[in-house]
């Protein structure tokens, strides 16, 4: 019996000599978070240097805790390419309640709102966890997007992913030279 | 002369709510603890001790009341509810798509097998099949997902049995700090640490990464040889085994009566497990080597839970080295809330949660037009940690209060799905 | 210049009553720091440098906490109890020597008065479980008084070992009956090592440590009798637990290992290693075992502990008989 229990005391022991394993937030990280680790959001600009949130209100309704508000701002013209597209007047995205899915950011169809792999930060008040446009569009200033992007994922989850190629095409008749 | 007719011969059978039950389950031979619940003698020695909602040991909040002489138990009556979050209500509101992440926290502690008994019983009503790469994700997430809900049932188990301050905290932490690797490889593949909305209607969300398997294998190997110093640190302890040893007994009727089912059931001796039985993703590619027990104490539910979780790593590592290639989901990837629209029915799907049979059971009601619609009519969770929970009033008369807290203890009851 | 033996006992007092009080305090940081790297963690650390000022912190906590005294708590015993208890700890500590000059009571019947003390210390705990008008404080003091009581038997017993030994109750002249190597541990052979085990044992379970603390088992009875306890009066029953072990520590160390002789000049510093040396193994104890069930402990108390005590007893005095008493 006594063996037994000093066995047990060894193994506790043993654990003194091994390196720790906690950290102490949010002084010090070490660890860096994965690739795919989603967090907070970020609204980003497009490849051409305006907003990339068309405010389709796609992300609006797929929410499952309802917690994304969209107001459109309805078709205007681009001022880099000349071309009519849609503009979101303001995006409200309350973090407080925010389940962290990654459906928002599934269904976006410009990869606008993206995940970011950091934390938003402690707030004092509610308020301060409520993203707003201005604040989302700060976050991507972070420069820590997570992988996960609208278009990434879905072509992640299409049914004809991995598998053969399409054969070619049989030449069109009347073509024979 | 009056004749005493003969008294008719009792029948073997009764018929229940559209089943033929036999007789002995409905008239079982244990009494019915329910009864006078609040017929106490105030003048006796009973006393009423309520182990309320609020209480340091880590199951939920679960109440609890125990009819105590003294030290020993006469009665206890358990008291769900604390818990009740709505979550059925709340999924005939959603559509299909977004249900996983709120079905997720049912059962908080082994996210992934909620999503996939619900997403199971959705491919069921779609009549979909997800693709055989998706399948053997599913397997492998599975069972590292019961790897990590038992490194976190021993953990909770020492501190019911240890002390939140001493022997229990140190076991504690140990385990906890395996079950964060398993986090680290789910946040690897998914994004998330827990509640991962990891599977959809169809397959999965999220690809294996490169350089998974080899995290994985790396993990599951020093996870394994962790194990071995639980053992040495619990298993033959003296301590450990005076307070579990002989202690909670659960017959085997008993436990098949209550819908009991997993490890409390197969140490007690049943042996149940749907892994085998009615095999599921990719169950039928491995042999489980289901582990079944007899004694049916705390000590042999110990046991089977660490052999549990060694089987389950032998498991994934069968699995992980020859996943097929192809796409990961039948359907195409979720765009708008009314995407998935399956034809009006109903399906039940079971499968093998760390804490017993999981089941779903949704009711697809219909749409406009004829055709399904957007949302779920009905989706009815049976938890196992209802079902386990059942068996308190059963097996907690005659017991001192220490050894009903390590009961409560070994049946794992996980309060986010027995209440939903 | 000679200082009258009452000034010297007066001066020693506060002294060791300051350094105790203060140096327990610092022991519950390494406790929690050594227990923190036991769970590869770093225990306090963010209070002062390596967390050095956390028992500061957990002393002004519980200082300005709100005193709650429930409405049908016995008001007079329930705030009486927990300064009690401390009271009758400290009290022990007035006969423990930590060499030969410091100590401030010279007690011919020195041991008999620690093992009276101590089992005075019960008495509050279990009045302040009363006092709570709590039920699970109730149970928590029921188990605490029936553990206490049952293990004062071995724990006197264990304690006249060294006694017989030495052929004195007075701790001054035991440890003296040890110069020399002459440790009670292990010289005479035998009876001295179990009695140093089973006394030990015996005093984790009267200072309620694991694995014997099922009178504040938290999973169980939440904190036992001190769960209706806010506050500084919450602290006093920690801190009176505390010092209960470490003065558990000292005894032992006086009465088995020789005190405050060692290799090299002896002195106080010898008694302090070999009182934390005994502290660490307790608590590296307390941090790996569980606890033991209430009806189990008492079981080991009869049927194991009280009859091999008596055991020890027997052989120590057949020693002394045929050998005699040291020199």
């Amino acid at each position: 019996m006594g063996d037994q229990i000093l066995n047990a005391m060894w193994t506790t022991m043993k654990n003194v000599f091994r390196p720790k394993t906690t950290e102490i937030l949010p002084w010090k990280q070490t660890r860096k978070r994965r690739e795919r680790y989603r967090s907070t959001f970020a609204l980003v600009h497009n490849d051409l240097g305006e907003e990339a949130c068309i405010g389709c209100k796609m992300c609006e309704k797929i929410c499952p805790s309802d917690i994304i508000t969209v107001v459109a701002g309805g078709r205007k013209e681009s001022p880099v390419t000349g071309k009519k597209r849609g503009y979101a007047d303001d995006f409200i995205l309350d973090l407080n309640a925010c389940i962290v899915c990654e459906l928002c950011v599934q269904v976006c169809p410009e990869d606008a709102i993206l995940h970011l792999t950091v934390p938003q930060g402690p707030g004092y008040t509610r308020e301060d966890l409520v993203l707003t446009m201005d604040k989302l569009y700060d976050n991507e200033k972070r420069d820590a997007a997570s992988w996960g992007t609208g278009t990434g994922l879905v072509a992640m989850q299409d049914p004809k992913r991995g598998l053969e190629p399409p054969k070619p095409k049989p030449e069109a008749k009347g073509d024979k030279s | 002369m009056a004749v005493t007719p003969s008294p008719t011969p009792e029948p073997a059978t009764q018929r229940v709510g559209g089943l033929e039950l036999p007789v002995e389950l409905l008239r079982p031979a244990w009494g019915d603890p329910y009864l006078d619940l609040d017929d106490y003698d105030a003048e006796s020695d009973v006393m009423a001790l309520n182990l309320g909602p609020q209480h340091p040991s880590t199951h939920g909040v679960l109440r609890v009341k125990l009819f105590m002489d003294g030290e020993v138990c006469v009665r206890a009556v358990p008291y769900l509810g604390y818990l009740h979050r709505g979550v059925e209500k709340l999924c005939e509101k959603l559509s299909y798509a977004n249900v996983t992440p709120i079905v997720d926290k049912n059962d908080y502690v082994s996210p992934m097998m909620n999503e996939l008994a619900i997403n199971m019983t959705f491919e069921k009503l779609m009549g979909c099949e997800p693709p055989p790469r998706a399948q053997v994700i599913r397997t492998i997430v599975a069972e590292l997902q019961r790897v990590a809900s038992h490194l976190l049932w021993v953990g909770t188990f020492c501190l019911d049995i240890g002390g939140a301050i001493g022997g229990g905290a140190s076991a504690f932490m140990h385990t906890f700090r395996e079950r964060e690797l398993i986090l680290e490889i789910f946040e690897e593949l998914t994004g998330c640490r827990f509640h991962y909305n990891h599977h959809t209607v169809g397959g999965q969300r999220h690809d294996i990464p490169a350089g998974w398997d080899t995290l994985v294998k790396q993990t599951l190997d020093h996870i394994e040889r962790r194990t071995f110093e639980y053992e040495d640190m619990l298993t033959e302890n003296p301590v450990f085994k005076a307070r579990t040893i002989g202690v909670g007994v659960v017959d085997p009727k008993l436990a098949m009566a209550c819908g009991v089912s997993g490890p409390v059931l197969r140490a007690s001796g049943g042996d149940h497990d749907l892994r085998r039985d009615a095999p599921y993703a990719a169950y039928d590619r491995v042999d489980v080597d289901v582990q079944v027990r007899t004694e049916g104490d705390i000590y042999a539910r110990y046991l089977l839970r660490l052999a549990e979780l060694r089987e389950s790593i032998r498991i994934v590592r069968c699995l992980i080295d020859d996943i097929p290639e192809g796409p990961i989901c039948a359907l195409k990837a979720v765009k708008l809330p009314g995407a998935v629209k399956p034809k009006p029915g109903f399906a039940y799907t079971a499968i093998e949660s760390p804490r017993g049979e999981l089941g779903t059971f949704v009711v697809a009601g219909p749409g406009k037009r004829g055709k399904g619609g957007p949302n779920p009519y009905r989706c009815k969770i049976r938890p196992p940690s209802y079902h386990v929970l059942s068996l308190l009033p059963y097996i907690a008369p005659g017991e001192n209060l220490s050894d009903i807290i390590a009961i409560l203890g070994s049946l794992d009851p996980i309060m986010g799905e027995a209440d939903r | 210049m000679s200082i009258s033996p009452f000034l010297w006992s007066v001066i020693v007092g506060f002294v060791m009553l300051n350094v105790v009080m203060l140096g327990t305090a610092f022991l519950m940081l390494f406790e929690r720091k050594f227990a923190g790297r036991m769970q590869n963690r770093p225990g306090p650390t963010e209070v002062g440098p390596n967390g050095l000022f956390q028992p500061i912190a957990d002393l002004v906590k519980l200082l300005q906490k709100e005193d709650i005294v429930p409405d049908k708590a016995d008001r007079g015993l329930f705030n009486l109890m927990p300064p009690l208890t401390v009271t009758f700890t400290l009290v022990m500590l007035a006969v423990v020597p930590f060499s030969e000059n410091i100590l401030v009571a010279d007690l011919n019947v020195g041991v008999l008065f620690l093992l009276a003390i101590g089992s005075i210390q019960i008495v509050p705990v279990w009045v302040a479980g009363w006092a709570s008008n709590n039920k699970y404080a109730l149970l928590g003091a029921m188990r605490g008084m029936a553990q206490g009581i049952s293990y004062e038997i071995p724990l006197v017993l264990c304690a006249a070992v060294p006694v017989i030994y030495a052929g004195t109750f007075n701790l001054t002249e035991i440890v003296e009956a040890q110069q020399g190597w002459g440790w009670f541990l292990w010289w005479p052979p035998g009876p001295g090592f179990f009695a140093f085990g089973l006394f030990m044992l015996c005093a984790l379970a009267e200072a309620n440590r694991i694995p014997f603390d099922i009178p504040e088992a938290e999973a169980e009875l939440v904190a036992g009798v001190s769960t209706e306890y806010t506050g500084m009066k919450f602290g006093l029953f920690y801190l009176a637990e505390y010092l209960h072990t470490f003065i558990s520590a000292a005894v032992a160390s006086v009465l088995f290992l020789g005190g405050w002789e060692g290799p090299g000049p002896d002195g106080w510093w010898w008694m302090m290693a070999k009182t934390l040396g005994l502290f660490v193994a307790i608590y590296w104890a307390r941090w790996t075992l569980m606890r033991y069930r209430s009806d189990q402990l008492l079981r080991y108390c009869w049927v194991y502990f009280l009859p091999l005590s008596l055991l020890l007893v027997a052989a120590a005095g057949t020693w002394t008989a045929l050998v005699g008493l040291p020199s």
